[in-house]
């Protein structure tokens, strides 16, 4: 992957036990524990997780599985959400939230535990599969996502974006910003960067 | 606010409390107003005393829009370095004393959802100032004071304006009776814990905390800061021979321009690097960001708006 | 001191911002030295100095009155471009009352504030306003606080909240930037706010900054100069509205390098506030054009010399690679090649 050495780009780390926490909530965005987000000797039992499986005929019911884990799986990422917020106002001190999943998904969860008044050091984030972009377009502020490309065009103002490395947390999303603004035409060809 | 020095006040009240505690309240002298104070903020109170001078930091427990007074409580304690004892038995309603502006290491978390504030005995003085911001602003808190039997009344009595309707609490069985762990472990998510008391009392709610999983930055207590100062000490310019005395209480940079040497500097913080002077001979204990680990090992290098010599003298190349 | 305003200058379309002498002696060169590069170069906000621009806590001069109406025309255009995250209330009341006391203090002929307890009486003489309010109830004022106050100052302001032994920007009031976009920002950490800047990362400019500036105390501000350039007498480049003035970037040419291209100084200063125990960022940005910088023979020959040598990384951050030059080839013939004094003193009493 290129990197344009803007500082702001998240590093992520495999996700290991924080021991400081009293109680651990892990969050999938997937149907299972991807082996690149976790630390060796990671041990799923001690956590309570949560997945997301894209499936309509389930119900959220946590359920302990053989090997001790214990998993609850949701619908959509959304599904998941709501569930979160709701978990998270009558959650006591001692929490810890962990993530794993792409991007935008890391940081819509680290927005809402924010919100709850979690810190960032209650939480841990591990990137893990599609590295795809949100790209917040900076001149009309439309979201593109799943964006894999050095410059895409902007569902909003048709603009031809750079995708540059600023990352906001907030937005969960990078900077678009048009690429041929100072000579219009004058826009590179794309390059394929965030498979 | 654009600090000038520092200010002259008058001792405008003074009220006895207790047998030991008394609240001394400070007007300007030149009229006008105080700067804002903040809530957990201190100020340092410079007392002259035969010939001595004392700087004793004290938390302010006016509240923050009182900018006409500022309130102290001071304790006297038998084995004072003499502040306190000063403070009690030599300042009366009228005198002059000087302050400086406040100061705060112990401010209010802006994001925090709930506060919980535990002090003991005298170190409530602080959270003095916190009720009414809190209040102001909406916040939710609980707090919890632990003090002796029989000073319990006169801590309910200093929190009795405040307390109709809010989760104050004071314990006056000291720790014997209280749930420090209970009270931790039920706190909802986004709570932080502000501290301040005897060291013993914050040290039990710094470690409880941790181990019910409260992360660092969400436990507070009360801090003065690191003093400036430290030894006096004799600085040798090399170049020109001459040697400047730095006091206590006074930077080896403020010692050089006192003697009218133009020294180098910019932000005098210790952060910019302007101010960077060689070290012939001497042994620096460093206090600035600037120097690398290996230059600060290395002893060839002094910042002299914060760093100070270790040993009695040190030689400069300047 | 009575200033005289220039209330229709335009900073768009037409661009008809000048400065007079008097304008031009105020402005604050930001190089002490033949060199620039990234450096802590932060000092004590006290006043007077090396620039008249120091004079003033917050420096108010003849194109205030312009410069507010052309942010109030930016706030139509996009309202996001004053945001305040909720917590950061107590700071907009601290940031009111600093600018308040320190305008009417600094010009009792242009602003001043009584008090009657609570109840405090603001007066704006260029702007034409008077403002009864209660300190501490937003619902006294037309706007929040922070939007009030900022409405009626030149330069942008921001609010840094401290926590975690970090500084995060969670609030603020940006109409003329140089390029950076305050509604992506918002919320950023210290390292994070500054992530595109080259170079200063490597030299632990902004660990040492962000050390120094967790340690600011109140009532003792403190300062530093920062520059890049921008095309036409334009307040706003922000990256919001790139498209419109990006194409200004390819207008330069030998012929009017002198008119069009402008050395754009930020003025930054920070304050410790009191009530929130955050931290103002005042960014006050000033502009002039090479050939008014030119005025001043020691700065046009400093400008020469910093654009020659200009590290390369810092050249395309800046966004200069299309004219700079053009811009040393402008300001050649006017070096002597004599040597300078350090600092940023103009050494002139009048132009």
């Amino acid at each position: 992957m290129s990197d344009q050495g803007i500082k702001s780009r998240p590093k992520y780390a495999p996700l290991e036990l924080d021991p400081a926490g009293r109680h651990h909530l892990l969050l999938v965005e997937g149907p299972a524990l991807p082996a690149e987000a976790l630390a060796e000797g990671f041990e799923p039992a001690a956590f309570e997780t949560w997945t997301v499986v894209n499936r309509s005929a389930l119900l959220p019911v946590q359920v302990v599985d053989a090997q001790g884990e214990s998993v609850r799986p949701f619908r959509a990422k959304g599904h998941l959400f709501s569930a979160l917020e709701e978990r998270l106002a009558r959650e006591t001190m001692g929490l810890r939230l962990y993530a794993t999943g792409s991007e935008p998904f890391l940081w819509d969860v680290a927005r809402i535990a924010d919100a709850a008044g979690m810190s960032r050091q209650e939480i841990r984030l591990a990137q893990a599969g599609s590295k795809a972009r949100r790209v917040f377009c900076v001149h009309c502020r439309t979201y593109g996502e799943g964006v894999t490309t050095s410059i895409f065009t902007c569902g909003g103002c048709g603009a031809s974006l750079f995708v540059r490395d600023h990352f906001s947390r907030r937005h969960a999303a990078y900077m678009g910003v048009q690429v041929d603004a100072e000579v219009p035409g004058a826009v590179p060809d794309a390059e394929e960067l965030y498979a | 606010m654009i600090a000038s020095g520092p200010i002259p006040v008058r001792i405008h009240e003074i009220e006895q409390l207790s047998p030991t505690l008394k609240r001394f309240a400070f007007a300007p002298l030149h009229g006008g107003a105080l700067p804002t104070p903040s809530a957990g903020a201190h100020v340092l109170v410079t007392l002259r005393h035969e010939g001595r001078v004392m700087k004793n930091a004290y938390s302010l427990v006016s509240p923050p829009e009182s900018r006409e007074r500022y309130e102290i409580i001071v304790r006297h304690v038998a084995q004072s370095r003499g502040g306190s004892r000063f403070l009690h038995q030599s300042v009366a309603r009228g005198d002059v004393i000087e302050i400086g502006v406040p100061g705060n290491l112990f401010p209010l978390a802006s994001k925090a959802r709930k506060h919980l504030l535990i002090a003991g005995g005298i170190g409530i003085t602080p959270l003095l100032s916190y009720v009414p911001a809190l209040k102001a602003r909406g916040a939710r808190f609980e707090l919890h004071q632990l003090c002796t039997a029989d000073e319990a009344p006169v801590f309910e009595k200093l929190l009795a304006p405040h307390a109709a309707g809010e989760d104050i609490f004071i314990h006056g069985n000291g720790r014997a009776a209280f749930d420090l762990a209970g009270i931790l472990a039920r706190q909802p998510l986004g709570t932080h814990v502000y501290t301040c008391g005897p060291r013993a009392l914050m040290d039990a709610v710094i470690t409880s905390a941790a181990a019910l999983g409260w992360p660092a930055g969400k436990i507070h207590r009360e801090s003065f800061g690191d003093a400036s100062g430290g030894l006096p000490f004799k600085a040798v310019l090399a170049k020109s021979g001459i040697e400047v005395q730095v006091a206590d209480n006074q930077t080896l940079l403020e010692a050089l321009e006192a003697q009218g040497i133009a020294a180098p500097c910019l932000c005098r913080g210790g952060a910019c690097g302007e101010c960077k002077l060689e070290v012939l001979d001497g042994e620096v204990e460093h206090r600035d960001d600037f120097l690398s680990a290996a230059e600060k090992a290395s002893q060839k290098f002094i910042m002299p708006c914060v760093s100070r010599a270790r040993t009695a003298q040190v030689v400069l190349d300047f | 001191m009575t200033l005289q305003f220039k209330p229709n200058e335009t900073f768009r379309r037409d661009f008809t911002y000048r400065n007079s002498s008097a304008a031009i002696l105020h402005f604050p060169f930001p190089f002490p030295e033949d060199q620039y590069m990234y450096s802590v170069n932060i000092e004590p906000h006290v006043k007077g100095g090396a620039s008249p621009a120091y004079d003033h806590v917050f420096d108010v001069d003849e194109h205030y009155v312009a410069e507010c109406r052309e942010r109030a025309q930016v706030l139509a255009e996009d309202p996001k471009r004053c945001q305040v995250l909720p917590h950061m209330m107590a700071a907009q009341w601290d940031t009111l009352e600093l600018l308040m006391e320190n305008l009417a203090a600094d010009y009792p002929a242009h602003f001043s504030l009584t008090k009657a307890g609570d109840l405090w009486t603001w007066i704006n003489r260029p702007l034409g306003l008077h403002q009864s309010f209660t300190f501490g109830k937003a619902e006294t004022l037309p706007c929040p606080p922070f939007e009030y106050i900022t409405r009626q100052a030149q330069g942008d302001f921001t609010l840094q909240d401290q926590r975690e032994d970090n500084l995060y920007v969670d609030g603020g009031m940006v109409t003329t930037q140089a390029d950076w976009s305050f509604e992506f920002d918002i919320g950023m950490s210290f390292h994070e706010w500054h992530g595109p800047v080259p170079l200063a990362h490597e030299k632990g400019v902004f660990d040492r900054a962000l050390k120094y500036l967790l340690r600011l105390q109140y009532g003792a501000p403190v300062r530093r100069l920062n520059w890049t350039m921008t095309i036409n007498p334009r307040l706003d480049t922000s990256p919001e509205n790139y498209p419109v003035w990006g194409p200004d970037k390819a207008s330069v040419t030998p012929e009017n390098v002198g008119q069009k291209v402008h050395l754009r100084v930020e003025l930054q200063t920070l304050y410790r506030l009191p009530r929130s125990n955050a931290i103002l960022f005042g960014i006050r940005c000033y502009l002039a054009s090479l050939e008014e910088v030119a005025r001043v023979p020691k700065w046009g020959k400093r400008l020469h010399r910093v654009l020659r040598d200009l590290h390369p990384d810092i050249e395309a951050y800046k966004g200069l690679p299309r004219f700079r030059q053009m811009a040393v080839d402008y300001l050649a013939p006017l070096d002597d090649g004599a040597e300078l004094s350090k600092g940023i003193q103009s050494e002139l009493t009048a132009l």
